[in-house]
């Protein structure tokens, strides 16, 4: 995005070549919504994190709510509300992120790591090896994710693991093909055909070369696996197939809340729905800026 | 080209029995193992006995590998997809009374998702980093992170609640034309399904076209003098094609898993909401069928995707393969 009117294709030559992790650092801080959604996202993670341990309060334990208004309106004592079930809304959006949060993550890192491996193994082997995986990604991603996901969840059911280990493992196919067209690219570069004649091993070659050289795409291919985790996480709370109660995850609670829509109860869908959004374009926003930190052509030779 | 075309569809044919085994194997991890479904049809206080029965019925004495190779026969030389557990229907006659209902959501949605997307991109690369291309970019973004639920949900509240003016679901007769009873419930969930699809399309159009802007022979064309929209509309618009021509085939299945969320909020019946019960009900066969159908047309249009490229691409036609 900040391709245009940028400083860094200014610099000196005469000085000595800054080094590239730092050039790389500053066209990411240069992007300032970037930076942003980097202090935003550090600060809901240590909230999400921090206050349910902090000052836990009662989230779960509904014998104890009685003498709670339930549904009542934002006050100095519940600065959200509460919500339908007599819960204080803010400490029970803090609780549900530290839910969402875990599964977004761990769910991406299986997507990138199974992806990776996956996409590595079919690009550089190429021909035939590369042809039958292929198509193996051709056919999952050619069922709809929605279906394979509840299909998964109503025949392994929905324990905290299951649903990470489902959101991860119907995730990664997309992943794969763009780190297989990575390893594609790198094994016909000459340095690689140059360790070849040498006569490197196939994995050494992976290691040296081409996983080192794709750092940088399973990277940011990484960022947006947790933005698309954590969405598929909530998908699932709007279809019932969440976080069991009394514990709870951010698209449950979106799902009651923008039920309780009607009632005119706004704290328990508006406030939550804002935060949600925004972690999701944050990691969005992320993800690009470091698509742009690690392209080459922005860095001085 | 012809060659090319046929060993597409071969491929194709493959690619669907990977769909038909690991659609057919899924179920056999269940709980129960594969005699999962009797107890969600014939109720959790069925005896044993009448399990077995049932199972006998449904051909469940046989072995997995003979069980595969009698549906994989039954699907390709009978065109027939089984007959649904719960309700007294066979497969093909449930999909055949609901595939209409969706593809009218489907189809009208991306038709108006290409409509606005298209110029939407081509707009924002040629006016890159200004103020309309950023704006145009937040919303995407946003867009993209809004949960489809929510989006449906606050449009609900909005459109059909605070200012009642909207039906808050479309007609919901059985024959395929009920929709046009009354085309004004229909607005709602095609908005929405339209708004979900709209922030993916035009974010990746922006993207095919700054590609092809920064080519050397859009310096020749605006060298020799072409007007600012010449060179767009006939030297980028024409290379970016390719991209979207590409994006639009696959984005079926995301579009009518978008489709199965639009259908469960505005109850709007169709593949999505009969998908969900299915998986609620166990119904094994329905969701066989269902997910096996939408395969089929993902693969056809990522086939006429790939054929198309062809035509507006000489180059690929003769490498011959195309990735």
């Amino acid at each position: 995005m900040t391709l245009t009117s940028d400083p860094i294709s200014v610099t000196n030559v005469a000085n000595s070549p800054t080094p590239v992790w730092r050039q790389r650092l500053r066209i990411f801080t240069h992007n300032k919504l970037a930076v942003i959604s980097v202090v935003y996202l550090v600060i809901i993670t240590a909230a999400c994190y921090l206050i349910p341990h902090i000052d836990p309060g009662n989230q779960t334990n509904q014998a104890l709510t009685f003498n709670t208004k339930w549904n009542a309106a934002p006050s100095l004592h519940h600065w959200l509300g509460t919500d339908s079930s007599g819960f204080d809304e803010l400490g029970r959006i803090w609780y549900g992120g530290e839910y969402s949060m875990t599964l977004g993550f761990l769910a991406g890192f299986i997507t990138i790591v199974v992806g990776t491996v996956y996409g590595m193994i079919s690009g550089f082997f190429g021909g035939i090896v590369d042809t039958v995986m292929m198509r193996i990604i051709d056919a999952m991603l050619s069922i709809p994710f929605y279906f394979l996901l509840i299909t998964m969840i109503t025949i392994f059911g929905r324990s905290t693991m299951f649903l990470i280990i489902i959101i991860g493992v119907t995730g990664w196919f997309g992943n794969a093909r763009i780190i297989r067209g990575d390893a594609l690219l790198i094994r016909k570069l000459e340095y690689s055909q140059a360790a070849t004649s040498m006569g490197a091993s196939k994995w050494h070659i992976i290691r040296q070369h081409v996983f080192p050289n794709s750092i940088s795409n399973i990277v940011t291919v990484a960022t947006f696996s947790v933005a698309d985790a954590i969405l598929a996480l909530s998908a699932l709370g709007f279809l019932g197939l969440g976080i069991r109660a009394p514990q709870t995850d951010w698209g449950t609670m979106l799902q009651y809340g923008a039920t309780q829509l009607q009632n005119g109860y706004w704290w328990e869908v508006y406030p939550l729905g804002a935060i949600f959004i925004l972690v999701v374009v944050a990691i969005n926003y992320i993800g690009d800026a470091l698509r742009d930190a690690f392209e080459v052509r922005l860095l001085e030779r | 080209m012809f060659a090319y075309i046929i060993r597409r569809i071969v491929q194709s044919v493959f690619v669907l029995l990977i769909v038909m085994l690991v659609t057919f194997t899924l179920p056999y991890f269940q709980d129960h193992s594969i005699l999962g479904p009797a107890y969600a049809t014939l109720g959790t206080k069925a005896t044993p006995a009448n399990v077995k029965i049932w199972g006998i019925q449904h051909g469940m004495n046989h072995p997995y590998v003979i069980r595969f190779i009698t549906y994989v026969g039954q699907v390709f030389f009978h065109f027939n997809l089984g007959h649904s557990y719960k309700q007294n229907m066979s497969v093909v006659q449930i999909i055949s009374l609901y595939v209409p209902r969706t593809i009218w959501l489907a189809f009208t949605s991306l038709m108006l998702t290409a409509i606005i997307a298209i110029p939407l991109g081509i707009a924002q690369a040629s006016k890159r980093n200004t103020r309309f291309d950023y704006t145009g970019t937040g919303v995407a973004f946003i867009l993209y992170g809004v949960p489809a639920f929510l989006l449906c949900q606050l449009a609900l509240d909005f459109f059909s609640f605070h200012f009642p003016h909207l039906p808050s679901s479309p007609p919901s007769g059985v024959a395929p034309w009920a929709i046009f009873t009354n085309p004004i419930g229909f607005i709602l969930p095609v908005a929405c399904l339209t708004l979900l699809s709209l922030a993916f399309l035009s974010r990746f159009m922006r993207g095919a076209v700054l590609e092809v802007l920064v080519q050397d022979y859009m310096r020749t064309a605006k060298a020799k003098g072409c007007s600012n929209r010449r060179t767009l509309m006939r030297h980028a618009f024409r290379n970016a094609l390719g991209p979207i021509v590409v994006i639009l085939g696959l984005s079926i299945p995301g579009l009518l898993g978008g489709a199965l969320i639009i259908e469960e909020v505005f109850n709007y019946g169709g593949l999505g909401i009969q998908t969900v019960a299915a998986a609620q009900n166990l119904d094994i066969p329905v969701i066989l069928g269902i997910t096996l159908l939408i395969s089929i047309l993902t693969l056809a249009g990522n086939l006429i995707a790939d054929i198309l490229l062809g035509v507006v691409n000489p180059r690929i036609r003769v490498e011959g393969t195309g990735r």
